[in-house]
């Protein structure tokens, strides 16, 4: 786990001695929280084959922003997410009413709400600037995410609920291993698996709420996808892949304050998302035997014993033993199944 | 501990199922009432999986029901143990076999108790008598076909229970596997457990079910082995006479959509 | 004079917008079918950092240069996700929502570190710049004509020229991709044509709309036209159509609150959307509970007049004593039939009119074909016969009775012994 000591005293560096206050420190804590618990529940979604499930939660968040301020007439951190919490789960229910009532196929409905919910967000968004109603001045940082402006009782709150988050994980760790491994049995066996996905779901609508400030509405969905993907390339176990997670995702949102701080015309989400598609790239070229090189050295010196006519890579006797990686064969484009699809 | 003959350990009531409106499997009336390797046969697409999922309550029933030692599932689930069909999982997940095996114990641990010693002793003792000990810490996408359905098997072990469902447990086995498992599941009926195995080979259920059911659509005959896999039997279930109740099931359910 | 020119001004904004939006309506209707929806909404937004390079390097916005970048963008989108996938089998979905939102990343931060120097930032990126489009106007054929409306035009035709030249590939590609590559189309080629063709649409409504509203302009006409008609080219006709009356409807809603003409014209496809979900013909939330009220209400009828018939039956002569009605849609069914005088009373007991029991009569006599039918072809028990010939007998035509009792040959009885009524005549 990277020491949270660098990136403090890297901010130091970058803002000069004796600016660091405390509010940015609590700041950088709780940012850090989200990126980590970001992490750890996208995991996950991804082992539900849900990754992108929180993306049309995260599109519509915007709208209830807007509408938050319009109904308290402040920029009042809990309210502003109360009401993205509110949209979150409105558009999540609009998806499952779509799915139910009308034949248009899932990918496009996911499509439809995300592009719809973002629109109307947007037009409340532009019909408050373009009023200079007081106080509205900043409201689009929420877009693309922006972390200076924080306080210290904000980055708390934030901290919280992503602590409480991890703990609803920790606490259902074996449930939910079930639940994604293999749901039939889990049904079998008599776990709700309604009401486990149900809880699944929002945890994620949490997490894209909360991941807002920081991250901004189009971007926060690839807190909860990156790092678990990133993740999934050095452990072969779930636990360790929770964890490996939460600290990579850590460590992009620490990056990404750290850098804004000393950037003030960047938003913080991009700089969180480059951050963790680097460790994301990283991984897939250079983890041990899942990583490109590692099977690509594998592949080389396979062929290499063969060609000495070594053929103890298989065990004869249980020859379909050895099979190094369940690769699916590389589908044509057509078949490109983009996010939501939900396992039916 | 055995099972008392009195009453059926398993009872199908008129169970009816349909997929959205089309009936898949229709009016099955079946009761098992003593301990055995009970073979649930018929060709592809004839509703063998939909039956025991029917009675897990995996698909919803139309019509009828299901009870187990005279009771509704849900009073006795913790001895009824299922082994869904191989392919339904992702292997790739990150779980290792012990992992796997592990989940067995789950449904009597309840809810947030985590597996302890006696859990860990009882997945290691599951997995040495399907022969799989060696590989308790592996990754479960490292195992062949067959080892991956051991593993499932040992999972059922882990479960416990008194009645076991087995989906398809012998499909893309190799031999040497398939031998391992038939031996488990015989010492299983050996020590009074009923196992209920969905099978698609009727070369091998001749030899290694007690008693069997043939199915296509419905329940053609069911009894013991030897007086069921008769060929008029045989073929009242694989002449496609069923074609008949699908065909009708799609009338009905496309008169439903337009009228 | 001034209101002229603001006029003017609008009226070019809008007819932009409709352009763009066409163009992303056509390419989207093939997306929508071809379950490559959620591609179109990563390409829209992976085109950012093509964009950003290009104009970087001193193409200007709505010149090839840029729609080079975009195209290559777009491409890399797609080959990136299925790298991941064959490199280290991850799963698409989760490989596009990585590759997509880092490149979008990507061209924000270029964007944003290099707004000095261009044209553009993250403000546009994200809400368009449609206002502002009209004031940018090129000379075509002495007419001032806003130089994004020649853009979207040009887009527009090629778009339109490229799809209706593999037309015919499109839809069979886009119906079985196997049966196609079978068939000796160039199925990569086709793909790659109508990702490229999303790439332009998507730089068109870039500018229009900005990144993320694009993957609303081009999936929801579709959606909607795939709600309202069957075929294909129809399809697209009306998706187009759909895609310009909600770009016109949203930039004038958008003119009359004074707020952003790209978040209104997503409202308004939105909009549109949802009244095909409820008023779609066949399909539509609102046929549908008309079909189903209709059948159920036929269903009340039949079993009224069917359980009157089989009372008079049992009892051996016209009238019959019945009991009461189960649900109160045969009730209400009871009194209307009585109003209408197919059923009557008579001193606590109840008749049928000769119409009345003609209907009567052809119910019954679905109901017992299925129960000879069923027991002899479908093995079913006798004691399992009733409860699927309850529910086929409202399902049958005079054409598939005739063909049943074609099949039974023998006997007019029934599997318990009753006679099955004959075909009404006429």
């Amino acid at each position: 786990m990277p020491p949270l000591i660098g990136p403090v005293s890297l901010v130091a560096v970058a803002s000069g001695p004796g600016l660091v206050s405390y509010n940015t420190l609590v700041v950088l804590g709780g940012v850090a929280t989200v990126g980590f618990a970001a992490g750890v529940v996208g995991s996950l979604a991804l082992l539900r084959k849900r990754p992108l499930v929180g993306d049309a939660a995260a599109h519509a968040t915007l709208a209830g922003v807007a509408a938050a301020f319009l109904a308290t007439g402040r920029r009042d951190l809990p309210a502003l997410l109360g009401g993205a919490l509110v949209a979150a789960v409105a558009a999540l229910a609009v998806l499952v009413l779509i799915r139910r009532v009308a034949r248009t196929r899932d990918d496009a409905a996911t499509a439809v709400v995300i592009g719809v919910s973002f629109g109307i967000g947007l037009a409340l968004l532009a019909g408050i600037t373009a009023r200079g109603i007081p106080g509205s001045g900043g409201l689009e940082q929420f877009l693309l995410g922006h972390t200076a402006a924080l306080t210290a009782g904000d980055a708390r709150l934030l901290a919280a609920v992503s602590l409480a988050a991890v703990a609803i994980v920790a606490l259902g760790f074996k449930e939910a291993v079930v639940l994604c491994f293999d749901p039939q049995f889990a049904a079998a066996t008599g776990w709700p698996v309604g009401l486990l996905d149900l809880v699944l779901v929002a945890l994620v609508a949490v997490m894209v709420v909360v991941g807002l400030p920081a991250a901004g509405a189009v971007l926060v969905t690839a807190l909860v996808v990156i790092p678990p993907v990133a993740a999934r390339q050095w452990t072969d176990r779930a636990g360790p892949l929770l964890v490996t997670a939460g600290v990579i995702g850590l460590t992009a949102a620490v990056t990404g304050v750290v850098v804004t701080a000393s950037r003030p015309g960047l938003s913080t989400g991009p700089v969180i998302v480059l951050a963790a598609a680097l460790i994301c790239g990283v991984s897939f070229l250079v983890a041990p035997r899942r990583g490109v090189i590692a099977q690509w050295l594998a592949r080389v010196r396979r062929e290499r014993r063969w060609a000495r006519g070594d053929l103890s890579a298989w065990d004869l006797a249980d020859a379909d033993e050895a099979v190094p990686l369940p690769l699916p064969a590389v589908s044509h484009v057509a078949a490109v199944p983009l996010r939501g699809a939900d396992g039916k | 501990m055995t099972l008392a003959a009195s009453m059926p350990l398993v009872e199908f009531h008129d169970v009816t199922v349909a997929y959205g409106r089309r009936p898949v499997l229709w009016h099955v009336d079946l009761a098992i009432d003593r301990p055995c390797l009970f073979g649930v046969i018929g060709p592809n697409g004839a509703g063998k999986s939909t039956l025991l999922k029917a009675a897990l309550g995996l698909v919803p029933v139309v019509g009828g029901y299901t009870r187990f030692f005279g009771e509704p599932l849900a009073r006795v689930r913790g001895r009824v143990g299922y082994v869904p069909q191989r392919e339904t999982v992702d292997w790739d997940f990150p779980v290792s076999v012990h992992d796997v095996v592990l989940m067995g114990t789950y449904g009597r641990l309840g809810w947030f108790r985590r597996p302890g010693g006696r859990e860990r002793d009882l997945a290691h003792a599951c997995l040495e008598r399907v022969g799989l000990a060696d590989l308790a810490g592996r990754q479960i996408g490292r195992l062949s076909g067959g080892q991956q359905q051991r593993v499932f098997l040992a999972r059922a072990l882990a479960q416990e229970a008194d009645i076991y469902l087995f989906d398809e447990p012998m499909a893309g086995v190799d031999v040497r596997s398939q031998e391992r498992i038939f031996a488990v599941l015989a010492e299983l009926r050996d020590a009074g457990r009923l196992v209920i195995v969905v099978h698609h080979d009727l070369r091998t259920a001749a030899e290694w079910f007690d008693r069997v059911a043939l199915v296509d659509m419905r329940l053609v005959a069911a009894g013991p082995t030897a007086e069921v896999l008769t060929p008029e039997n045989l073929d009242r279930t694989y002449a496609g006479r069923a074609e008949l109740l699908e065909e009708l099931g799609r009338a009905v359910a496309e008169r439903g959509r337009t009228s | 004079m001034a209101s002229d020119a603001s006029l003017t001004v609008h009226a070019w904004a809008m007819a932009t917008a409709a352009m763009v939006s066409a163009s992303c309506g056509l390419v989207g209707g093939l997306l929508v079918v071809r379950r490559m929806s959620l591609l179109g909404d990563a390409i829209a937004h992976a085109v950012l950092p093509g964009i950003a390079v290009a104009v970087l390097a001193g193409g200007s916005l709505g010149g090839p240069a840029v729609f080079a970048g975009a195209v290559a963008a777009a491409l890399a989108t797609v080959w990136l996700t299925q790298a991941i996938h064959a490199g280290v089998g991850l799963a698409e979905d989760a490989g596009a929502g990585v590759v997509f939102t880092s490149l979008f990343a990507l061209g924000v931060v270029i964007v944003t570190l290099a707004a000095s120097r261009i044209d553009l930032d993250p403000e546009c990126v994200l809400f368009g710049i449609l206002e502002l489009a009209a004031f940018d106007r090129v000379r075509v054929g002495g007419l001032l004509v806003p130089r994004a409306f020649v853009t979207a035009v040009v887009v527009f035709l090629g778009v339109a020229g490229g799809l209706a030249a593999s037309w015919r590939w499109q839809v069979f590609t886009a119906f079985d991709p196997a049966a196609a590559r079978a068939a000796g189309i160039p199925v990569g080629l086709v793909t790659s044509l109508l990702l490229a063709a999303t790439a332009v649409a998507a730089v068109a409504g870039f500018e229009a709309v900005g990144a993320v509203l694009v993957v609303a302009m081009l999936v929801v006409p579709a959606a909607t036209a795939e709600l309202l008609v069957q075929r294909m080219h129809w399809l697209v006709v009306v998706a187009v159509g759909v895609a310009i009356a909600a770009a016109c409807g949203g930039y004038a809603l958008a003119w009359r609150w004074n707020t952003s003409a790209a978040g209104m014209i997503a409202v308004v496809l939105g909009g549109c959307y949802a009244v095909a979900v409820l008023m779609a013909p066949g399909d539509g939330i609102l046929a549908r509970a008309i079909a189903r009220l209709r059948l159920e209400w036929r269903v009340a009828r039949e079993d009224c007049l069917a359980r009157i018939w089989r009372a008079c039956e049992a009892e051996g002569r016209d009238a019959a004593h019945v009991g009461d009605p189960q649900t109160w849609l045969e009730r209400m069914a009871g009194l209307w039939l009585e109003r209408r005088g197919v059923v009557r009373r008579k001193n606590g007991c109840v008749t049928l009119s000769d119409h009345g029991r003609r209907e009567a009569e052809m119910v019954v006599r679905s109901h017992r074909l299925w129960e000879a039918w069923l027991g002899r072809h479908a093995e079913l028990p006798i004691d399992h016969l009733h409860p699927p010939a309850e529910w086929l007998e409202h399902h049958v035509g005079a054409a598939m009775r005739d063909q049943i009792e074609a099949e039974l040959s023998a006997g007019q009885v029934d599997p318990h012994g009753r006679t099955i009524p004959p075909e009404a005549a006429g």
